[in-house]
């Protein structure tokens, strides 16, 4: 295994470890950042060198695709700050997911006529557990941000499969 | 990696699929899910003034060992005491049905999903106090 570790994308980028990023300044830093370990600009002295920017361009890489999706940025910015507590809150309520599963039925069971105002309702609520998960984090509480995060997975992934449907 | 045969059996003839009445005093519910994969079960199971489990239904959403392993869960529920229930562990799922590793994770979520239900039954019949079951943390 070559894989190692990805190191916070917030130090990476060098921003600071908060939601609300700008994400037109997000993308102008990835394209400075980017132009600067790039290997056309960075003339490696020896091996050991080429290694050294190939491994800060990746990790540039894997930095700007956690931090230009606002879930994983969510992700990152949970664990970094308390590692450990996406897995610690992994239990659910089982009203919520009783909630998870009628909609993965009514997934299942869309049509063309039905389709269309699901879209939305799933918008709406991926859209309350964004803000959800922003006063949490205003609150410091990262237990319940960490469950909000959980809960938007069951909706994104309900979003994902009727998209597939269609 | 290829599902066994029992896996796509249950997989493609899921056996007592559906709902109870989770209302009722005799049905106790359980709904648990795996949040990194997105799957939610629920399982309920009717029990008799004997404790006896006269009925079990799931529903799942996710994989087909999840399918699978709670299709599994409700055949071996069905005809079992509420104790005999809770002795079931994920380890005899994944026996029975080759799990390999990357799945096993289903068979936990059944295992899980028998307790809950358990619980609920038993809270329901004032076998437990409100809120007292067993946290598995």
């Amino acid at each position: 295994m070559t894989h190692v570790p990805a190191p916070d994308a917030f130090a990476v980028f060098g921003v600071p470890r908060t939601l609300d990023l700008d994400e037109r300044e997000l993308e102008q830093r990835y394209l400075r950042l980017s132009r600067e370990c790039h290997p056309d600009h960075n003339r490696a002295q020896d091996h050991d060198d080429c290694i050294a920017v190939l491994q800060r361009a990746a990790e540039i890489n894997d930095a700007w695709n956690v931090l230009r999706d606002p879930w994983r940025r969510a992700r990152a910015l949970l664990e970094a700050e308390s590692p450990g507590v996406l897995a610690k809150n992994q239990r659910l309520d089982p009203e919520f997911l009783g909630e998870a599963l009628e909609l993965a039925e009514e997934v299942a069971a869309a049509n063309g006529a039905t389709t269309h105002e699901l879209r939305e309702r799933l918008a709406r609520l991926l859209a309350a557990d964004y803000e959800a998960l922003a006063a949490d984090l205003r609150n410091g509480d990262l237990d319940a941000a960490a469950k909000r995060v959980h809960q938007s997975h069951y909706h994104q992934k309900a979003l994902a499969d009727l998209e597939a449907k269609s | 990696m290829a599902y066994s045969e029992k896996v796509l059996d249950h997989y493609q003839n899921p056996r007592n699929v559906g709902s109870l009445d989770k209302d009722a005093q005799d049905v106790g519910t359980g709904v648990v899910g795996a949040p990194e994969c997105g799957d939610v079960m629920k399982l309920q199971i009717k029990v008799d003034d004997g404790g006896k489990i006269v009925d079990a239904k799931f529903k799942t959403y996710g994989c087909g060992s999840a399918i699978a392993s709670s299709s599994l869960a409700t055949e071996w529920l069905k005809g079992t005491t509420v104790d005999a229930a809770a002795r079931i562990k994920n380890t005899q799922i994944v026996e029975e049905l080759s799990l390999p590793p990357v799945k096993i994770h289903c068979s936990v979520l059944a295992e899980d999903a028998i307790k809950a239900a358990i619980d609920d039954w038993k809270r329901k019949n004032g076998k437990l106090p409100a809120g007292g079951e067993e946290q598995s943390s």
